[in-house]
């Protein structure tokens, strides 16, 4: 009948913080409602608990008393904290407070202007700077390509002055007896010898 | 034009017939355009083995080495006309490469020989 509440019960109750740890209230158990009374509880009549008056009155009293005293404190508590927020909003020091933060809201913006100034200039200088590398670089890679292909050309044309050399030497129809001639009489031997020092020896018996 | 060398192996065969073959191929090289830039003679020798060739055995011949410059489109009916030839035993075209560049020689060729 009676139930122990324990954290999943009744909102309110758990709000109202109970003094005591364990709060017991009246739930209806195994019967319900239309079942019969028990054997047990067949002549039961349920008497309040007894009150003495004297002790009601003086305790009413009391009570009274005490909830007076608890309220006033309570509102004038209230009070105090109301009369505080309104003297910070409207108060004789707001409007002082007021303009100082004012006055270091211009002073930091002031000095975040001062330093936006000093970044930019900053920037400026070094973008410029940036920019003059990369001017410098491109043009150092196009003397280097330049250079590159001059060398390029150079040798080619030394290529060329070479094989305009050699071509003294060809075979043409008039010296192809002559060169026919020379050829065999002088064989060619391209064998050689090597040993793992390195040494070579040229002079080798044609067969 | 790219440049390619003959290696030719001829008949063991008495000096003027030796002229004539290698005239008659240089000149049919030249016929088909070529430019012939030098001829040499690596003697005559014994063969590795023996070769045949044209109806015939041969143990000797004679080695000679043929570089030109020609266009590439002419070397299948050169390398034709030189099986066909009787004197030739065997004929081979390669292309010249570079001279390899000696700065990337790894290994130190010394100058000494030994004189037997």
């Amino acid at each position: 009948m009676f139930q122990v509440i324990g954290g999943r019960s009744v909102q309110a109750a758990r709000l109202l913080a109970p003094r005591s740890v364990v709060l017991v209230e009246a739930v209806r158990g195994r019967k319900s409602r239309t079942d019969p009374v028990a054997k047990s509880k067949e002549g039961r009549i349920k008497t309040p608990p007894p009150v003495d008056p004297v002790e009601m009155v003086v305790l009413k009293e009391r009570y009274s008393e005490y909830q007076l005293i608890m309220r006033a404190l309570r509102l004038e508590f209230k009070e105090e904290v109301l009369r505080k927020r309104y003297e910070e909003e409207t108060g004789s020091r707001a409007e002082e407070r007021a303009r100082q933060e004012a006055e270091e809201h211009r002073a930091l913006m002031a000095w975040n202007d001062q330093e936006n100034l000093r970044m930019l200039k900053l920037r400026v200088l070094r973008v410029q700077q940036e920019a003059e590398e990369a001017q410098r670089k491109k043009l150092e890679v196009i003397m280097q390509r330049e250079q590159e292909q001059q060398e390029l050309l150079k040798d080619k044309e030394k290529e060329i002055l070479q094989l305009q050399e050699d071509v003294k030497n060809f075979i043409t129809l008039e010296n192809l007896d002559q060169r026919i001639e020379e050829a065999l009489d002088n064989p060619k031997n391209y064998n050689f010898a090597i040993d793992k020092e390195g040494r070579v020896v040229k002079q080798t018996l044609l067969q | 034009m790219p440049r390619y060398e003959l290696s030719l192996i001829l008949k063991a065969m008495q000096r003027p017939e030796t002229a004539a073959t290698l005239r008659r191929t240089i000149e049919t090289l030249m016929e088909r355009g070529a430019v012939v830039r030098d001829l040499e003679n690596l003697g005559e020798r014994l063969l590795p083995y023996k070769i045949d060739k044209h109806n015939a055995r041969h143990s000797r011949g004679s080695y000679f080495l043929v570089d030109f410059y020609a266009a590439p489109s002419i070397l299948t009916s050169f390398l034709d006309h030189l099986h066909r030839d009787v004197d030739v035993v065997r004929s081979t075209i390669l292309k010249k490469d570079e001279r390899v560049s000696s700065n990337n020689c790894c290994a130190k060729s010394s100058n000494t020989s030994l004189h037997l």
